[in-house]
């Protein structure tokens, strides 16, 4: 059984020549966390695994493991198991070779090797597979030995590098699931990357959001959709429509005809001030009292269904409905529009 | 039409294939003629072992040419292992670079390369070794380079080394195998360019098997002739393996590997 370790990272900042790819990114993750960076691309969030990896160096700032400054400390020396984005199994070893080669380099002997590779291979269940090569391999099946792999040294952090992305939605759903109930298992400290919103959402303990190497927010998935501290988070994660607002009073704004409270992560605003507010599709209610709006379209999309609203305004309104409420409104029907978020997030014009 | 073209191109094979045989035919059969040029017999080769200096020029090839492979596995394959992982952008030029040794005239590289070399290596045979490396540069470059463009090199070697696997253990037990097929065919072609070498040996006056073979020639020509076509027959086999060695070295090395790994 593994246990979790601390993770800090204290200010580090990493340059490619003038592109600056982490700047002063202080992160602490606690032992047995799931941690997700997210981020657009080239937003930094791989090379922070990569310094904390010892595969990249930092120019300034620490990264430490259970107080364990790790700056001068090099890559093989470092105990920490990485998944990479491409599939990284040597061509040359058979599956259970791969995944007991970590083991090879720490001195195991051969039969401790051939035990814990057959665990892993449990755990990710490929036991069938063990003596293939990778090239007979799918692209999940590489990942989970990947995976096996970089947990068969009992490593005190996992790093996974977008592990997914090369992978069909339906591999990519069941792999997600897999990490989780093995990390959960194994209570080991992990630091996931990934751009893909509903994937950090669905699997993280604590979801860190990137913007140009700078850590803009870090909370509960939940936190973060509901209380986005900045504009860039809150347009980031998840869908957002981005309405004209009027200020009309303090951290009062007019918005659909309606007066909300602004959020206090919002920029501060004087009272006549035109702003753009930041509404979720799903805070947006269609009704059928003051039928001033257009429905657009309509699509079905499972338990919810998508409306796109003209709304009298430069962008069509998309607004989400339970699939049950929803058959009630169709394409070419004029509705009213109720929001019902008690704070928006505010933005200047 | 197809089985017209098929013809034709029976017809081309054949001749090219008589171009490069009849020679060998040829220099076969005259190496095999009895003394005056009467009959057919082994006593040509049998000739060439009585010699006094045979051995000797065989064991300095033997041994430049071990050298000179030691050498390609130590220096070049880490070296071009090296271009890959931290100067890709220099791939160009150094290949560029690769075929200078073979663009400047011998007499020219045997001595600027001799006024380099420290004294005691200077009355060596040994540093015959280093103007073979030179030479087959070009060639164990071109085939190291184009199979460690078909790896994903980087993260074999960054998954490596968050495994443990310092940079020796990742060379040797990574990088190496998965390129297995082209390293070995740079240590052969090293091998045969190596034990063909005449020129540099004789402007440097080392006795090898090219450079006894001539001197051979003036007192028995059809022994010298012998010679030629035993060292062809060791050269041709060796380009057989480089041929037919991917295939070959796939079981080999499984084997070889099974008895380190689970």
């Amino acid at each position: 059984m593994t246990r979790g370790s601390a993770v800090k990272f204290s200010e580090v900042t990493r340059k490619f020549g003038k592109v600056v790819a982490l700047e002063n990114f202080s992160l602490e993750v606690e032992p047995g966390e799931l941690v997700t960076l997210l981020g657009p691309s080239g937003c930094g969030k791989t090379t922070a695994l990569r310094v904390l990896a010892g595969i990249d160096e930092l120019h300034t700032g620490t990264v430490s493991i259970n107080g364990e400054a790790l700056t001068s400390v090099p890559a093989h020396r470092r105990n920490i198991g990485m998944v990479f984005q491409a599939y990284s199994l040597f061509p040359n070893m058979s599956v259970s070779e791969n995944i007991s080669y970590g083991l090879r380099m720490r001195g195991f002997n051969g039969r401790k090797r051939r035990e814990k590779a057959g665990e892993m291979l449990e755990l990710v269940q490929m036991s069938a597979l063990a003596d293939r090569m990778p090239a007979q391999l799918s692209g999940g099946q590489q990942q989970r030995v990947a995976l096996a792999r970089a947990i068969a040294i009992e490593p005190r952090v996992l790093l996974l590098d977008e592990p997914l992305s090369a992978l069909d939605a339906q591999i990519r759903v069941q792999i997600r699931d897999e990490i989780r109930r093995i990390q959960k298992t194994l209570g080991i400290t992990t630091i996931f990357v990934s751009h893909d919103q509903e994937e950090a959402m669905s699997i993280s303990d604590r979801i860190g959001i990137l913007n140009h190497g700078v850590l803009e927010q870090i909370d509960t998935p939940m936190s973060l959709y509901k209380n986005p501290k900045s504009n860039f988070v809150a347009e980031f994660v998840g869908l957002s429509n981005r309405v004209p607002g009027l200020i009309v009073a303090n951290r009062t704004v007019k918005v659909l005809g309606q007066n909300l409270k602004v959020s206090t992560y919002s920029p501060r605003c004087s009272e006549g001030e035109e702003v753009y507010v930041l509404l979720r599709p799903e805070s947006i209610v269609l009704s059928q009292e003051n039928e001033y709006f257009r429905i657009i379209s309509k699509s079905f999309l499972g338990s919810v269904t998508r409306f796109e609203i003209d709304g009298g305004i430069d962008q069509l309104l998309s607004v989400e409905l339970g699939s049950d409420l929803a058959k009630d409104f169709n394409p070419g029907e004029f509705v009213g529009l109720f929001i019902r978020s008690n704070e928006v997030m505010v933005i200047k014009s | 039409m197809k089985k017209r073209i098929s013809l034709l191109a029976h017809v081309i094979n054949g001749i090219v294939a008589l171009f490069f045989i009849f020679p060998f035919i040829s220099a076969l059969e005259f190496s095999l003629r009895g003394y005056g040029g009467v009959g057919h017999t082994f006593e040509n080769y049998f000739w060439i072992i009585r010699q006094q200096d045979f051995s000797q020029a065989v064991s300095t090839s033997f041994k430049v040419t071990l050298l000179s492979a030691i050498l390609v596995l130590v220096l070049v394959v880490p070296s071009v292992v090296h271009l890959h992982l931290t100067g890709y952008r220099y791939r160009k030029f150094i290949e560029s670079l690769s075929l200078v040794p073979n663009l400047i005239p011998s007499v020219s590289l045997a001595v600027a390369v001799q006024f380099s070399m420290p004294n005691w290596m200077q009355v060596s045979y040994y540093e015959l070794s280093f103007f073979n490396v030179l030479i087959a540069f070009p060639f164990v470059f071109r085939s190291l380079d184009s199979s460690l463009k078909s790896i994903p090199l980087r993260t074999l070697v960054e998954a490596s080394n968050t495994l443990g696997g310092g940079w020796l253990k990742t060379l040797l037990l990574i990088i190496i195998p998965s390129v297995r097929a082209a390293t070995i065919a740079s240590v052969l072609i090293t091998v045969a360019l190596s034990l063909g070498e005449y020129t540099l040996a004789t402007i440097l006056h080392f006795q090898t098997i090219p450079t006894w073979a001539v001197n051979v020639s003036q007192e028995n020509l059809y022994g010298s002739v012998s010679l030629s076509i035993g060292a062809l027959f060791f050269s041709w086999m060796i380009l057989v393996t480089v041929v037919f060695f991917p295939k070959l070295s796939q079981g080999i090395y499984r084997k070889f590997d099974k008895r380190y790994s689970i």
